[in-house]
């Protein structure tokens, strides 16, 4: 039996029996090489799932929509390793309880579909243990490299073109499943913290704020990236500030459910004695 | 006679409109994305595309444009108004859902307020449009009863010769043959057989959807829901659309000083319908996505008698959940049925 069938007839199973009310999947999408983000809530409903190369996009933002585990039901989820992570970081920061959450696991190690063992967070722990240890595939690594050859001034014109496409839909801001202020400080008009406008200021504003808010929170799952409608290569800035986090506070974000946010914390021994 | 504008003529084109002090505008690549942007020659043009990822509606509408700068002293309040720049334009290699986007948004603009930025940009543009030879899953101007060849909002439709040699030139308004005078020893009369125009399929019955909406009884349709479930409402359906125009005005700068901008704004977000109460009277994403399909196919057609949509399809192509309007207006169309 396919993977895809077997978690289909796991679906099944978890909604006939109950134990979830809801099973966030991928459908098929309106071409050949898309999929959709699918939810399914009847077990006649679960053929409809897809489960293959082209299931990239992180589904664990939809876990946070408003209401949706208020009446402590379960629901299950098709999660990669970057998308259990974000659970973890969302169960860290007491977005939600990862008890409510059935994870389908799977990963594409080079495009190939392979099925995950385990349901809850902590069943991937080992895993995502080891992935802290491994050298990451980064999508445009040579890119990346590129960048950090520049001197400053030229990296500074490279993100001042990349910026400038940025027409300010928070396309980024809506697929990232870290981004989930129920008021964001784009949002916030009174006063109003950044600009509006998508001038030069406004796109730098907004884009770095938004790195700086990822920083030790973001997973690397490309949701950004594959939103942005202008291409700007968002997944870099996100992996340049990953790494210092790691390289800086040996912090490897949504290891555990119960890690502490890196820069929301504070130890009597941090180096740095200014903030005390 | 039909005039012939062959391709080795397009670069003493674009040198002989840019000499005469316009400036010449086509779809070209910009750091890994393509757009409407000014050239030097016509090497840089990219025509060979399906269409270009960002819509020709900023060059009418830039995504943000200062209004004025004020200042406000003890004494007086000073503001300096700005005005969009002047000049005129030639935008060479349009597409027709693209420039009839700028056709059923002209009401829209001169309606209760004629808005001077528009239509200065308006009245300095010549649109010349180039018939689609190919079209994508995504394209759907035939829905909208529009064609990869429609006349809608151009000034000049070109259409492509066999194997790429050239374009057949119609002109279609005063402004067009103005722009095309200036050229007319580059052109040749003669009518060498055009490719054919690229057959897009009629994807939803744009009529019955209409009927379906002025329905009072559907506006609370459970469908609502289901359709925009997966929707993350972000706007970037709203701002690659070539219609959709809403707009916010922002003042930047402090309380006694700063300037003033108009700056995009999407039905999407939910700040939009925001009350300074706190109540949002568009509090869900589904409430969101059933006022943009309302405003395009039921408001605005009961306004200014035409559809809020070309059917470009950018909605679908760049959606990251693969939503878009092709696909509710079909679920309408059964629904209608």
């Amino acid at each position: 039996m396919s993977i895809e069938q077997q978690y289909r007839t796991r679906a099944k199973e978890l909604l006939s029996a109950g134990e979830v009310k809801m099973v966030i999947g991928y459908g098929a999408g309106t071409t050949a090489e898309r999929r959709r983000p699918l939810f399914i809530t009847s077990p006649d409903e679960t053929e409809r799932l897809v489960l293959d190369s082209a299931c990239i996009a992180n589904l664990s933002g939809y876990l946070v929509t408003e209401g949706l585990l208020s009446d402590e039901k379960r629901v299950a989820v098709f999660l990669r390793p970057e998308g259990i992570r974000a659970l973890n970081v969302l169960a860290a920061e007491a977005q939600l309880d990862p008890l409510q959450v059935v994870i389908i696991g799977f990963d594409l190690p080079k495009g190939e579909l392979k099925a995950l063992q385990g349901s809850s967070v902590d069943d991937f722990t080992a895993l995502l243990g080891a992935l802290k240890e491994s050298t990451p595939d980064v999508d445009g690594r040579e890119l990346l490299e590129k960048i950090e050859k520049m001197s400053p001034e030229e990296r500074f014109a490279f993100w001042q073109e990349e910026f400038s496409k940025c027409i300010k839909c928070y396309a980024c801001r809506q697929a990232c499943p870290m981004c989930y202020c129920r008021r964001c400080i784009v949002d916030s008009n009174q006063p109003q913290w950044v600009n509006t406008s998508s001038h030069t200021l406004g796109n730098f504003e907004w884009n770095i704020v938004r790195a700086f808010h990822l920083s030790g929170r973001c997973v690397e799952c490309g949701n950004c990236d594959r939103a942005c409608p202008v291409n700007i290569p968002l997944r870099l800035i996100n992996r340049k500030m990953a790494q210092e986090v790691l390289d800086s506070f040996n912090h490897f974000a949504g290891t555990s459910k119960t890690q502490e946010p890196v820069l929301a914390s504070f130890k009597k021994d941090d180096s740095e004695t200014f903030i005390l | 006679m039909t005039k012939i504008l062959f391709t080795d003529k397009l670069d003493s084109c674009v040198e002989r409109w840019r000499s005469a002090g316009m400036t010449v505008i086509g779809p070209v690549q910009r750091a890994n994305s393509s757009v409407y942007g000014a050239v030097k020659s016509a090497s840089e043009l990219d025509l060979n595309l399906v269409l270009t990822d960002r819509s020709i509606k900023e060059l009418f509408f830039p995504q943000s444009e200062p209004m004025l700068r004020y200042a406000i002293t003890k004494a007086e309040i000073n503001t300096d108004e700005f005005l969009p720049p002047s000049g005129p334009r030639i935008i060479f290699g349009a597409r027709a859902c693209d420039a009839s986007g700028l056709a059923i948004d002209d009401p829209l603009f001169g309606w209760d307020y004629k808005d001077e930025y528009w239509f200065q940009r308006r009245n300095e543009s010549v649109i010349v449009t180039i018939a689609c030879t190919k079209a994508d899953e995504f394209c759907m101007c035939t829905s909208l009863k529009l064609s990869p060849d429609s006349t809608k909002g151009s000034d000049i439709l070109l259409r492509p010769l066999e194997n790429n040699k050239g374009w057949q030139v119609e002109e279609l308004t005063d402004r067009g043959r103005e722009a095309f005078k200036s050229v007319a020893d580059l052109l040749q009369e003669g009518s060498d057989p055009a490719a054919a125009t690229v057959t897009v399929p009629e994807k939803f019955n744009a009529d019955a959807c209409a009927e379906w909406l002025k329905n009072p009884e559907n506006f609370e349709s459970r469908f609502w829901k289901e359709i925009s479930a997966r929707c993350i409402g972000c706007g970037s359906c709203t701002y690659l659309c070539p219609t959709c125009h809403c707009f916010d005005i922002q003042d930047e700068g402090g309380s006694f000083e700063g300037i003033r901008r108009k700056n995009w704004d999407s039905c999407s977000f939910a700040l939009f319908t925001m009350h300074t109460s706190g109540h949002n009277p568009r509090s869900t994403q589904s409430a969101r996505w059933r006022q943009r399909i309302m405003h395009k196919f039921n408001y605005f057609p009961g306004k200014f008698s035409a559809n809020s949509c070309s059917g470009c399809g950018r909605c679908t192509r760049e959606c990251p959940v693969d939503m878009g309007i092709t696909e509710t207006l079909q679920e309408i169309s059964k629904l209608s049925q």
